[in-house]
Order: C-alpha cells, then structure tokens, then sequence
C-alpha cells in the first residue's frame, strides 16, 4: 500500500487481485445485491486511489480498506435511499426437491442472515466471514471490544431464532423461485 | 458453568483465542447444554454459505479506472512544475488566476461596501452582487475547463456544482467535456455535475441520450445508464434499446442496458 501511496499504481493491481472477493463477498452477503456489491467493490478501490495521501505507514491495511469498505456503501444509501427492509419474497429460493440437505440449510441459513438487522448481519460479516478479530471490528465500528463480542453473541441468538423460525415455515413458503436464483442478484435496493 | 458465564467467552472460543484450559472449560459446559452447542453449530454453519466470485468484466473495469488514472498522473507530472516564486506570478498572470484574483476583490469590495454603507444597503444591491459573484464562479469553471491537466479541468467541473441554476455557456461547455474530454474521471465529474441540474434545465437530459450512443468507455456507459434508471425518464427506454443494439457493444454494458430497461418498463 505504501507503494500506491507514493504513485505506483500498478501495486494497486495486486491489491485488487486480493482483496476484490473478500470484498465482493462482504457485500454480498450484507446486501443481497450482486451488481451492486460489483459496483462498490468498484468504489472502493476509485477512494483508495483518491485517497491514498490518507494512508499512515504501519496502519493494518486490512482495517483500513474495510473502513473505506463500510463508508462507501454508507455513502452509497445515503445518496440513494434508505434500505428497505428484508422481505421474504426477497429471499432466495428454495427447492424442496434437492436431495441436498446442506444446500437447503445453506439457503434457510442465508434467509435467516438476511432477516437480521443489518448493523448485526454486517458484524457477523466481518468477524465470520472476513476473518477479523473482534478489537479490528471494534476499531471498524466505533465500540470497544466487549460490546462487539455481546453484539457477536446476541446476533447469533437472534439468528439462531430466525433460522428455527423459516425451518418450521410451510413448505409452501419455501417453493418460490428457481433454485438457480441463488445466491440473489438483488434483493432489496431497486433503483 | 451457567450459560450467562460461558457467554462471555464464548466469542472467543468461536474465534478459537482462547487459552487451552479455558477452551476445555467450554468444551465440558458444550458437552451438557445443547442451547450453546446449537449456537456454535450454527457458527460452523454459517461456512457453508456460498462465495461469490468476481467476474472477468470486474479486473476490466478496474483496470480502466487504473488506466484513467495514470493518465492523468502522468499528464499531471509532464505539465506541473515545482511552484516556485515565478510560477505563482506566471499563473497570476493567467486568465484562470486572473479571474480568481477578480473574484477575491469583488468579495473583498462587497465586504467593505456593505461595513461602509450599511444603512444605504438594500436587497437589491445585495442580488446584484450575488449575481455578479455567480458570473465570475461561472467564469472561472469556464476557464478551468479549458485546461490541458486533468486535475484542473475536474477543478472546472467542481467550480459548476456551486450554482443552482448553470449559464448556457457554462452548460454547454459541461455537456462537451461529458462528450469529448479524454479523461475517463472528468466525464464522470461532468455528468455527476450535469445531473444535478436534470430538474431544473431539462436540456441536460438530452446531452445523456447523446453521450450514452457516443460513449466507449464501458465505465462511463455504465455510469450513464444508471442516471437514465435514476431519472425514469420516459425517452429513456428508446435510447437504450438503441445502445443495446451496437454491434460491439461491451458485454457488461449491454447487460447493464439489459438491467436498465427491465426497470424502465
């Protein structure tokens, strides 16, 4: 990064080959909305180009990047409207005639992530599937590292209960769609 | 161990930054309470959701972005000079610093008028003043636009978003760099700058439609055609049922144009 910093863009490539899945994934999984997750992963490496003046010599570039990370899709709802909220016909399909059983769970797991309000789906996001420890995620979010681990451990009550809940739903409820629509492409922030 | 205890270390059991012999504590109380086991099973679980992978289109993009930028950077660098004493009288002397140096005075001759003449001042004269700032800003952007770097043009296209309502000429020199500047970042600027005006000079609109057939730069197409989804804008389906059918039209776009008159219809 230190390279970026000074004007060799060409470091940013290799930057880009790293970090663009964990970032297309962070988004993802916290919008639901694969051309939009595309797009700022986009924005995000256009700020980093922008903004690389910003970046301290010895700062863990993995922090930094999902600061960037966090306020671009800040910004991006900021200027387009707020994010409407999880519906289950939003929800990715489910066929009931898959032999695999994991695939299903995987799917009702994936609803269940979508039902969380987002501030708890985005810390189960970044401590689960980004990988970072809980004092990054306090530094990310603005806490401190208790109150992120009380957040960790109640999101994944509240999930656990969502989960049981869309298990017991009717079968009929869980027949919508394709199961090629899965993972979603959108889900909740038509233009 | 009561579950409320086990609590307070179980995230860091999940992200296995335990000691071993608290770790083992966890362990015994799992063992016996089939609510925290459950909660960690669905820890686990949570591995199995799919990734998503990026697409090919994803490296182009950037790499356009990164093409754009060193561009400018390399035009930057053969263009600006160290500023030294000289310089800084060199570019007072240009029309750009020649403006800004008017700018600075009309300002500091609005202040003194209105300390000195404070009980004669009226609303008129305030209008008047407000008006004659807004022509000199609009100057400046005009002279910026000109500019051969990069940087200083997107400074031109910035100068644009102060005012409310855009001159013709100022306009028509924003809907040009939209359509012809050769830096990927400014058209981008330009068009940002032009959408804020949409509502209120629905010409602006028309310059979207002519840029979005005339454009090559998949970035800027992209950009494009999300304004037209933004504005649904009747005309808009037409232009990009058009779009859609350039021969060598980038996948991406076309997907995007694809997307956008699903929307639209």
């Amino acid at each position: 990064m230190l390279q970026v910093r000074n004007g060799a863009g060409e470091t940013l490539g290799v930057l880009f080959d790293r970090y663009q899945a964990p970032l297309l994934n962070f988004y993802c999984k916290l919008t639901g909305d694969r051309g939009l997750s595309e797009d700022l992963v986009q924005e995000v490496f256009l700020r980093i180009l922008r903004h690389r003046q910003t970046y301290r010599a010895g700062t863990p570039f993995r922090a930094w990047i999902y600061q960037i990370a966090r306020n671009a899709r800040i910004d991006h709802f900021r200027k387009t409207r707020p994010q409407v909220p999880f519906e289950p016909e939003m929800a990715p399909a489910v066929n009931p005639a898959d032999p695999a059983q994991q695939q299903q769970e995987s799917e009702l797991l994936h609803r269940a992530m979508m039902q969380l309000p987002e501030e708890k789906r985005e810390l189960l996001i970044l401590c689960r599937f980004q990988e970072l420890r809980y004092d990054e995620v306090a530094r990310l979010v603005g806490c401190g590292v208790a109150t992120v681990k009380v957040r960790i451990h109640r999101a994944l009550h509240e999930l656990r209960e969502a989960f049981h809940q869309l298990q017991a739903a009717p079968s009929d409820s869980l027949q919508r769609g394709s199961p090629q629509n899965f993972p979603p492409r959108r889900l909740g922030h038509e233009v | 161990m009561k579950c409320e205890q086990i609590a307070e270390l179980l995230p860091d059991y999940l992200q296995e930054a335990l000691r071993p012999e608290q770790s083992k504590i966890i362990e015994q109380h799992l063992a016996a309470c089939a609510d925290c086991t459950e909660v960690v099973a669905l820890w686990k679980k949570l591995a199995t959701l799919p990734d998503e992978q990026p697409s090919p289109a994803a490296r182009e993009r950037f790499d356009a972005v990164l093409h754009a930028w060193q561009s400018g950077r390399a035009e930057n660098l053969s263009t600006e000079k160290r500023p030294s004493l000289g310089n800084i009288f060199d570019w007072l002397r240009s029309p750009v610093g020649a403006v800004a140096w008017s700018l600075a005075l009309l300002a500091l001759g609005a202040f003194v008028g209105l300390q000195l003449g404070a009980t004669k001042s009226s609303s008129q004269d305030l209008a008047a003043m407000h008006s004659e700032l807004a022509a000199m800003r609009q100057l400046v952007a005009l002279s910026m636009l000109q500019q051969e770097s990069a940087s200083q043009r997107l400074e031109g296209v910035s100068w644009t978003r102060r005012e409310d309502r855009l001159d013709p000429q100022v306009l028509s020199a924003l809907k040009h760099t939209l359509r012809y500047d050769p830096s990927v970042d400014v058209r981008l600027a330009a068009l940002d700058a032009l959408s804020r005006h949409a509502a209120q000079q629905p010409q602006v609109r028309n310059s979207v439609f002519d840029a979005l057939q005339e454009q090559q730069s998949p970035l800027v197409q992209v950009a494009l055609i999300d304004q037209l989804v933004e504005w649904r804008d009747p005309q808009a389906a037409q232009h990009l049922e058009k779009l859609r059918q350039s021969p060598n039209l980038n996948p991406t776009v076309r997907q995007r144009a694809d997307w956008a008159i699903s929307k639209l219809n």
